[in-house]
């Protein structure tokens, strides 16, 4: 590279590509909440690991589902009603101690089993699926994977750039 | 592979007037694909009406091979040029529709839509006196002995965008191309999303673990700054002083810009 001149002379600021890619969007905004976490002293300190990690699991897909834009796509809607959904009534059981809630997950869960076909599999899976006609759910399982995919290589970049 | 023909020589066709497609493929979803054959039916009928042809790489044609998907545009506009010369080079490869139409001369309307076969085509769809261009009709030519009534065609038209919305997730999911059969791929499908799902569950345990073993703050402030900043680093942007941070400054000098990396895998290591 030839020297360049310090006073006068310096290389234009490369131009800001034009939209953010899918990348950089997640990157940012799971980058941001992770400081969140890991910089809030309440909640390094208690809980278990699980709780930790399931904290941290929940900025991961929260940031995921806001990077799209949070009410573009039907996953991203279905999956933040979840969220929000699964921390109020994390809240309600903290404070009440009730757990009247909590068979309402597994007694579903048992139900569906028997009859499993490709296409319910998918509809569990991708958030949002179970109201969606087939040819919606799968443009939505593409946007998803193509997220998904693209969370799991910013997480692991991360993880690799701080772990020894 | 310049045309987008369709290779019909026994068409039993008619003459166009106007025919549009603009049903089945929701106008949003692919501008390029409807044209505007103008001059081909001007050529071959004498008339100078507008009709809109969408050429699309049918299934069942002889040249899907050759065309692609993404050239459907190109091959519309293509398809237009060479529209005035379909009359002259008339040969059977080349007939297009309009070639047909010739032969038969009715007063029919056809639209080829995706699934259309090459051959033998056995039923029409009801005739249309020329209108405008926007119509709320598809005409469309059925296969060898298939229905053509209106729910066997909406039926054929779901069951393409279903396949065109498969063929997307093979591309996306590693590994997916050679497994044939719609089962087999959604089975695959499924394992890559909980696949994907364990890795972020797996991950997160592994960045709390992170946390807990050091504490990352400032550093990761300036992760988020750089990160802000998108650009690539010279050291004068340096607005944090922990060691870990200076050491990833360091590092990150002969990569700045990690976050437009490509290969998710590829992330170099700096220390």
């Amino acid at each position: 590279m030839a020297p360049e001149d310090p006073v006068t002379v310096s290389p234009p600021p490369p131009p800001p590509p034009p939209t953010p890619s899918l990348k950089t969007k997640i990157a940012r905004r799971f980058v941001k909440s992770l400081a969140e976490v890991w910089t809030s002293r309440k909640l390094a300190t208690e809980g278990g690991v699980r709780k930790r990690a399931r904290r941290i699991k929940i900025a991961a897909y929260s940031s995921m589902a806001r990077a799209v834009g949070g009410s573009r796509r039907a996953w991203s809607r279905a999956l933040l009603a979840k969220l929000q959904g699964r921390a109020k009534r994390r809240c309600h059981l903290r404070s009440q101690r009730c757990l009247g809630l909590k068979r309402k997950r597994a007694g579903s869960r048992n139900m569906v089993r028997n009859e499993v076909s490709g296409s319910d599999k998918l509809r569990r899976l991708v958030p949002g699926g179970k109201a969606m006609d087939l040819c919606n759910l799968l443009e939505e399982t593409s946007h998803f994977v193509q997220c998904l995919a693209t969370q799991v290589k910013v997480m692991q970049s991360i993880a690799d750039r701080y772990s020894v | 592979m310049d045309a987008p023909i369709v290779n019909e020589s026994s068409f039993s066709a008619a003459n166009p007037s106007a025919y549009s497609l603009a049903e089945i493929w929701p106008p949003s979803g692919d501008p390029g694909i409807v044209g505007s054959g103008g001059p081909r039916a001007g050529n071959l009928d004498g008339s100078a009406e507008e009709s809109t042809v969408t050429e699309q790489s049918g299934s069942g044609r002889k040249r899907k091979d050759a065309n692609s998907e993404d050239e459907s545009s190109k091959r519309v506009s293509s398809s237009c040029v060479l529209g005035s010369d379909l009359n002259n080079s008339n040969g059977a490869k080349r007939t297009k529709i309009a070639g047909s139409r010739d032969e038969n001369g009715g007063s029919k309307v056809e639209v080829e839509a995706n699934s259309v076969a090459c051959n033998k085509l056995s039923a029409e769809q009801s005739a249309k006196p020329s209108e405008p261009p926007k119509q709320d009709y598809i005409h469309v030519r059925a296969r060898r002995g298939q229905a053509t009534d209106n729910h066997s065609l909406a039926e054929r038209a779901r069951r393409e965008k279903i396949s065109e919305r498969m063929k997307t997730l093979q591309d996306l999911v590693p590994g997916c191309n050679k497994i044939i059969g719609k089962a087999l791929v959604l089975d695959e499908i499924i394992n890559y999303i909980q696949s994907l799902q364990h890795q972020v569950e797996f991950l997160s345990m592994k960045l709390e673990a992170v946390n807990s073993r050091m504490d990352m703050s400032p550093a990761l402030d300036g992760f988020v700054a750089k990160d802000l900043m998108s650009q690539p680093f010279d050291g004068t942007g340096m607005m944090f002083a922990s060691q870990a941070a200076r050491d990833y400054m360091q590092g990150s000098q002969a990569q700045p810009d990690w976050l437009h990396m490509q290969t998710g895998g590829g992330f170099k290591r700096e220390t």
